[in-house]
């Protein structure tokens, strides 16, 4: 059986922690942790490019990433594309205050933001892979 | 509602491009002037939610897109904001021809030099917009 792509979208927030966070996870997943069995799109695509784009979400399943509850990602990716497939949100995760700081430079990440960003990279993971083994196809 | 500019970058997820306008818009917001510059969330304004529609809409913005999709650019326009100028990422990389900044994921010594020197560029520009208002 042909084996499935996921879809891998985050909010990649300018205006707080939880944006910084959900970047970086997922470039964790696209690069490393599902390297070659995930694919992503820039969010923003989804008004700047054309059908192609806006049909990613029906193309893959799909898991956004959000950094915050007002979920960017999902919300823009159902109005503009299709339906997700699952959420991550990481002030789940990290705690909302922590979330809610203000945005980093990927300069001034400490060990302490690397460990979130595992801890979402993980729960990515987790969700990626029971698509997958529940061999999701859309 | 603020009118300090608001300096969006567009993020883009797939390229170091991306990466150097996200970088370069926390620069300028966070360090170089924040007393009259600001960022907001450009997923958030794809959304089209009314809340930042009306946010956007005050001031002037400037936004820096890595590629010409110019996806920020793009989506400030449709949630009605006022671009008072707009950057490119591979513009500014034909100023640095050959250089080799990084990935999506992290800059090199190289990319941060892209970034302290074009974000000096982008926010003289932004204290002249604000200095217009
Ligand atoms: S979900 Fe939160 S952090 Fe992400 S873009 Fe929206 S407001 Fe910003
Ligand atoms: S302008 Fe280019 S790099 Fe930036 S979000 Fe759009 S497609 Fe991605």
């Amino acid at each position: 059986m042909e084996p499935i792509k996921v879809g891998v979208i985050s909010c990649s927030g300018e205006d707080c922690l939880g944006g910084t966070i959900s970047r970086l996870a997922a470039r964790k997943i696209l690069e490393r942790i599902r390297y070659g069995e995930s694919v992503t799109i820039c969010l923003p695509l989804f008004i700047a490019g054309g059908e192609e784009e806006r049909g990613f979400a029906e193309a893959y399943p799909t898991i956004t990433v959000d950094g915050c509850g007002k979920y960017c990602a999902k919300r823009a990716t159902e109005k503009l594309s299709g339906k997700v497939t699952d959420v991550v949100q990481v002030a789940d995760i990290i705690g909302k205050e922590t979330a809610e700081r203000t945005a980093l430079s990927s300069r001034n990440l400490t060990p302490e933001h690397r460990e979130m960003a595992d801890k979402v990279a993980e729960e990515i993971r987790i969700k990626f892979d029971r698509i997958v083994e529940g061999n999701f196809k859309k | 509602m603020s009118n300090k500019v608001k300096v969006i970058p567009c993020s883009g997820i797939g390229k170091v491009h991306g990466l150097l306008a996200r970088e370069m818009a926390l620069k300028i917001v966070n360090e170089i002037c924040p007393e009259v510059s600001q960022t907001e969330c450009l997923a958030y304004i794809v959304t089209g939610d009314q809340d930042i529609r009306d946010r956007i809409q005050s001031g002037k913005c400037i936004t820096i897109d890595g590629c010409p999709k110019m996806c920020a650019a793009k989506s400030v326009a449709q949630a009605g904001g006022i671009i008072a100028q707009e950057f490119r990422i591979v513009d500014t990389l034909k100023e640095y021809r050959g250089a080799k900044p990084g990935n999506a994921t992290a800059l090199n010594e190289e990319g941060w030099k892209i970034v302290d020197e074009t974000a000096e560029k982008i926010a003289a520009n932004v204290k002249d917009i604000y200095g217009e208002e």
